[in-house]
């Protein structure tokens, strides 16, 4: 019995390994040079790739949308949200996610440019590029910085402070994952400063406009000129835009919850920042990723953020080349040490499941220097 | 406005150009709502490493004079590229342009071009620029071109003799080898064609000549032989920056007007320190800034707030399109010469820069 209490003990342990700060040198170089290798290869294969995935995106819409135009037949109403869903899913993640990431500059494409590319999402893309490219990306798993964290409405980490507010944490969750594109969307927003007063009514609004107009041509496109063109078989339309975003609301939830909430996922206190090496940086991306293992269909369908950790340590490289870099990281990481995190869907969805439920009934507060 | 551009111009809020231009172009690969493409026609040998494509350019193309220069992109590697080319024949009536271009050594482009290309390939075109126009008036003029100098100037020539010439024209043509000179056959039945024409051919590597041929470098001598009446000519070189340089220096201070293009060299790289101009296209500023410093923190130092995020190339934020010059990425030293994005908090300037802020 002792003797398996230690071996649990020892293995969590060897989870949170940290190496010695020359060891994390080493382990950094290793890293850059697997960077620079990758980038000086980008060519011909990663524009043809992106290309088709631009092709799918297009194909997949205009054939759900067009089958849907029919959704009076059930198959074809089926069929036709899948395949909208599917190219929504595709948009924001394989190509809008990434091609905002920078991941395509190189080609020097105006329509794959990372500054100026619009996704299929009420949020703003300049908006994302603030929350998720800047924020998250350089602050990964900081707690107090990186506002992923629980997004301001979950407490999944026992170093965030239990409040009798988090007892209905499982109900907000599946209310944020059904409206997830909506979260993210007003996620820099701040309403609570609003509602504290901290903010004007005026403020806010101005604050709020780039959003409101893009949400409003959204729930246009979806709700207003698509049912329209369908005629009198506006419903099944409507209807088939309403699921085919929910959809892609509660996939995209998945995969990003899987990213980042997994058991053995950790936070970093905010001291970490100050005179971080990049080796240091490398590694806290990969404490605070994990993967998901499974078939090609499952990394193309998730953006390749299946390969989260290899996604946070070179955003800017190409997606789809995060399932051959993954052999080397690994490689690099069991050479240092390093936990590697990496499941099944299922395996990792379930430890996020744990986590909601578990972090919404008191636990003791860990405080933050503490765990790191 | 004809009736297709009051109809674009009322649904062009509802399209997505990239939408557009996917489906457009299944039909028709140069079609696009707001590019100019050019597809690739034919391709005709002109000389050694030299070929000729003809372009049919979509409806955006806003045309060129002769004597211009244009803008024209292709992916290579899938990596687009941007260099500029004259288009070497006079203005058609159905709009098609013939570029002649040679391949360069290290020239990415232009070995595509003149080694992959095919015909159906698209190309973009964009901007024309160049002062190297023919006036309304009637001149004596002189051309002189070295190598493939001489592309502009045949576009001259051929919109020149589209009517009787008034007064004397002489085209001085240096390549280096007789291999090498382009459009023979065109230059020989021009120059039978008017008697105030005259075509004069000068190789410098050529063992034996022909008659009528010459040799050596520019030199006094050889334009007071061929040209006595220099003060009156207008005088028009094309060629690279060294012929370019001689040229002027023997011809300039005689002739009754001077124009030169030479071909542009890479960017001068400076060494890191020194000072370099950096333009902000967009805000109409220019700044001088030390190369070798990530141009973030010098615009910065120069009192300039452009937008940044992670300070450490991860977020994007502050990436910008470079329009012109060289710059390193100071994580491994990459040398990026092409405009292309960059990123300011981890590129620094090698030369002068022109960026879209």
């Amino acid at each position: 019995m002792t003797s398996s209490m230690t071996s649990v003990l020892n293995r969590s342990q060897k989870k949170a390994n940290r190496p010695s700060d020359e060891q994390l040198a080493a382990f950094g170089a290793e890293l850059d040079a697997l960077r620079e290798r990758t980038l000086s290869d980008l060519g011909e294969r990663d524009a043809r790739y992106i290309r088709r995935i631009v092709a799918a995106v297009r194909y997949t819409e205009v054939l759900g949308r067009g089958l849907l135009f029919f959704g009076l037949f059930p198959p074809a109403w089926i069929v036709g949200t899948l395949l909208l869903g599917i190219a929504k899913i595709l948009d924001n993640m394989e190509l809008g996610h990434n091609v905002m990431h920078g991941q395509y500059d190189w080609m020097n494409d105006p329509h794959l440019s990372g500054k100026s590319f619009e996704w299929d999402l009420v949020g703003t893309s300049d908006h994302w590029r603030k929350t998720h490219n800047y924020n998250h990306h350089t602050y990964t798993n900081i707690k107090g910085m990186d506002e992923d964290i629980g997004y301001g409405v979950l407490r999944l980490f026992p170093e965030q402070r239990w409040r009798p507010f988090f007892l209905g944490q499982p109900i907000y969750a599946l209310i944020f994952a059904l409206l997830f594109q909506w979260g993210v969307a007003i996620q820099d927003l701040r309403f609570g400063k609003f509602f504290n007063g901290k903010k004007s009514g005026k403020e806010m609004l101005g604050e709020m406009k780039p959003f409101l107009k893009k949400a409003r041509r959204q729930l246009i496109k979806d709700y207003v000129i698509f049912p329209l063109l369908a005629g009198p078989f506006f419903v099944p339309v409507i209807l088939g835009n309403l699921v085919a975003n929910g959809i892609r609301n509660l996939w995209t939830y998945t995969i990003i919850f899987c990213g980042h909430f997994t058991a053995d996922v950790q936070l970093f206190p905010k001291k970490v920042l100050k005179d971080e090496t990049r080796g240091h940086w490398y590694f806290r991306q990969i404490r605070g990723s994990s993967n998901l293992t499974g078939s090609k269909l499952l990394h193309v369908m998730s953006g390749n953020l299946s390969h989260q950790i290899e996604h946070h340590l070179f955003p800017d490289i190409p997606a789809h080349r995060y399932a051959e870099l993954s052999v080397e990281v690994r490689a690099i990481c069991k050479r240092y040490g390093v936990h590697y995190n990496a499941g099944s869907l299922l395996s990792q969805f379930s430890q996020v499941i744990w986590r909601i439920l578990r972090y919404s009934l008191p636990s003791k507060y860990v405080p933050i220097n503490a765990s790191a | 406005m004809t009736a297709s551009q009051t109809l674009k111009r009322f649904v062009a809020p509802l399209v997505d150009p990239a939408v557009y231009d996917f489906w457009a172009q299944k039909l028709s690969p140069t079609l696009s709502w707001e590019r100019c493409l050019a597809r690739i026609e034919s391709r005709h040998v002109e000389a050694r490493d030299t070929i000729s494509l003809v372009l049919k350019p979509n409806r955006r193309f806003q045309g060129f004079q002769p004597g211009q220069h244009l803008n024209v992109t292709v992916e290579v590697n899938g990596i687009r590229l941007t260099r500029s080319y004259s288009p070497s024949n006079a203005l058609r009536s159905d709009g098609r342009i013939r570029l002649t271009i040679k391949a360069i050594p290290e020239g990415k482009v232009s070995r595509h071009l003149v080694h992959h290309s095919k015909v159906g390939d698209v190309v973009e075109l964009g901007t024309t620029f160049g002062d190297m126009t023919l006036p309304k008036e009637a001149a004596a003029w002189l051309f002189v071109a070295a190598g493939s100098g001489i592309t502009p100037i045949m576009s001259l020539l051929q919109t020149l003799l589209q009517k009787p010439l008034e007064q004397p024209v002489a085209l001085i043509y240096w390549a280096r080898t007789r291999a090498d000179l382009c459009f023979s056959e065109d230059l020989h039945s021009l120059g039978k064609c008017d008697p105030l024409l005259k075509i004069h051919t000068v190789l410098t590597r050529e063992s034996e000549r022909l008659p009528g041929e010459l040799d050596g470098r520019p030199r006094e001598a050889l334009f007071r032989n061929l040209v006595p009446d220099l003060e009156r000519r207008r005088v028009y070189v094309c060629g690279p920056d060294g012929f370019v340089n001689s040229v002027r220096e023997l011809v300039e201070p005689q002739a009754a007007l001077f124009r030169a293009e030479s071909f542009s060299p890479a960017p001068v790289v400076t060494r890191a320190g020194a000072p370099v101009t950096v333009t902000l296209s967009k805000s109409n500023i220019s700044v001088q800034i030390p190369s070798g410093t990530p141009l973030l923190k010098a615009l910065e130092d120069s009192g300039l707030k452009p937008a940044y995020g992670c300070r450490m190339g991860i977020c994007n934020t502050c990436s910008c399109q470079k329009q012109s010059g060289s710059t390193t990425d100071t994580r491994n030293g990459t040398v990026q010469n092409e405009p292309s994005p960059v990123r300011l908090c981890i590129n620094s300037a090698n030369s002068d820069l022109t960026l879209e802020l």
